[in-house]
């Protein structure tokens, strides 16, 4: 599936902020957060935490990372990664562009964590 | 000399991270794990969603087997039961003898039974390990009768739980409202005042003795001369640190194994970590011992670093947490001490208090259901930024502003 989804302006979310995109709306059934990191890019996870049910858009984004807002687990924005416990499951991770049409957001296709 | 070879007695979070920062970090040498429960689990869990079943044993696992396959980090189900610190070795409950370079002690500690005459009672429970969750489990149900004594961290995550499992629960505590000196007054008497309105028979009382029947009906006489009758009965006050190894191998103890800020007991050879360790500054003075998740964490990152020659990790606050009766319940820092008590207040509901002390900076800070305030606190207090009162408690000012 690489259906893309036009999800608004970059001006829609500050830097420092994510927006849920409802599983509904992507398509994919989950919950999507995208996030506009400090270091200028947009990242998009799925948004319930891999350790309990929290939403990681409520979550604290600190340069490329975000903080979960329940038990303080951090994901890399980039990758997915999970920096610490008690997560120990990636998030995973979902492309995100921005185009002259503002942002574009790729549903179950992988961010490319080099990007 | 490199360093070649780590034993890890325990395997709580304490010793799991350590373990895990070690290969983290670069170690390649040996690293082993001794622990009577086998594979590294999560505690928390245990009181929520372990109790309840929503979470599997599987699923509390602070990391699944592969990784311990993966990263040559051998698990072994026993006991050290003892300690030659000089050699360093240690004899495992199986007999087997074990050497290494360093010896890491994550040992934890053991539920504090109540002084007093039933307080030995094998059917006054514990929860402190897995196979405590799945007893409890065992014997909760519709309309058991519950009484829970302590109503700190696990005994009020117990009462919410144990509702949910359809039991009546009494929660008793000595002190009304307890918690103050984790989330202050405010917000300690909305928590306990949560019981009540969740249908928990709350109890202000000192148990003075335990008595059971041969129908399994335990008495819990109080001292006002109060009684309660419960099926069940758990006591949730507090831990003793299991210093009775390091003690008796000549490692210096006091109601901890005392370690410096490296984590490193009185011997060279020997650390310590997590529930267990109490630090000891330079100058003799003694810290309070810590009994959190995060604080066993941190020091198995800093015995990590410390075991390998690398800086020491700064951590910040101390940060802790709680899920009782469908809320969330954080604190950073410390609410008890001098100065001055702010309350956020939405809607007339107080959300959270922070405490400015009385240089003007913000010394702690506790919430319901407000992670992100935390958060903010938590770098506030870290970065030591002098914080203004009414901003604090006006509920429209983002704390995240605040903190940047």
């Amino acid at each position: 599936m690489s259906n893309s989804l036009n999800i608004g302006s970059i001006d829609d979310i500050d830097e420092g902020e994510a927006k849920v995109i409802p599983g509904d709306e992507n398509g994919t059934g989950n919950d999507i957060a995208v996030f506009h990191a400090e270091d200028g890019n947009f990242y998009a996870l799925d948004d319930t935490c891999t350790h309990e049910e929290a939403s990681l858009a409520d979550g604290w984004i600190e340069g490329t990372e975000v903080e979960c807002p329940v038990h303080s687990a951090k994901f890399c924005l980039k990758a997915g990664t999970a920096l610490c416990m008690p997560a120990t499951i990636a998030a995973r991770t979902h492309k995100v562009e921005v185009t002259d049409d503002g942002l574009v957001l790729y549903p179950n296709v992988a961010a490319n964590a080099d990007a | 000399m490199a360093l070649e070879s780590v034993i890890i007695a325990g395997g709580g979070m304490a010793g799991f991270t350590a373990a895990r920062q070690l290969r983290d970090r670069g170690y390649t040498g040996k690293l082993t794990i001794v622990d009577p429960e086998g594979m590294p689990y999560d505690r928390p869990p245990l009181s929520k969603d372990y109790l309840l079943a929503k979470r599997d044993a599987t699923q509390i696992l602070l990391s699944a087997a592969d990784w311990f396959t993966t990263h040559n980090v051998q698990v072994i189900t026993a006991k050290v039961v003892e300690l030659d610190v000089d050699t360093p070795t240690v004899t495992l409950s199986d007999g087997q003898q074990l050497g290494a370079d360093k010896i890491i002690l994550a040992t934890g500690g053991t539920a504090r039974r109540l002084p007093i005459p039933g307080g030995q009672l094998p059917t006054v429970l514990e929860l402190r390990t897995m196979k405590d969750a799945d007893h409890l489990r065992s014997k909760l149900g519709d309309g058991v009768r519950m009484a829970i004594v302590g109503a700190g961290l696990i005994g009020a995550e117990v009462a919410s739980s144990a509702l949910q499992l359809g039991a009546t629960v009494t929660l008793i505590d000595p002190v009304d409202p307890p918690l103050v000196p984790a989330v202050g007054e405010v917000l300690a008497r909305r928590l306990h005042q949560m019981h009540d309105q969740q249908g928990v028979s709350v109890v202000t009382g000192v148990p003075t003795d335990i008595t059971v029947n041969g129908n399994g009906v335990h008495t819990i006489s109080l001292q006002d001369g109060e009684t309660i009758e419960a099926d069940v009965v758990l006591v949730g006050i507090g831990i003793v640190p299991d210093t009775g190894l390091a003690a008796t191998s000549g490692l210096d103890t006091d109601n901890g194994i005392l370690v410096d800020e490296s984590q490193r007991t009185s011997h060279r050879n020997v650390y310590a970590i997590g529930d267990t360790a109490r630090t000891r500054l330079a100058d003799g003075t003694l810290l309070r011992r810590a009994e959190h998740w995060e604080h066993a964490m941190n020091t198995g990152t800093t015995v990590a670093a410390a075991l390998l020659g690398e800086e020491l990790p700064a951590h910040g606050a101390s940060w802790f947490w709680s899920d009782r009766h469908g809320v969330h319940v954080e604190g950073v820092g410390s609410m008890l001490g001098e100065g001055t008590q702010v309350i956020r207040e939405v809607e007339g509901i107080p959300v959270a208090a922070f405490r400015i002390d009385e240089q003007g900076m913000l010394a702690g800070c506790a919430a319901i259901d407000g992670g992100l305030m935390v958060r903010a606190a938590r770098r506030i207090i870290d970065k030591q930024k002098p914080v203004n009162a009414e901003q604090l408690a006006d509920p429209t000012i983002d704390l995240k502003k605040l903190a940047r």
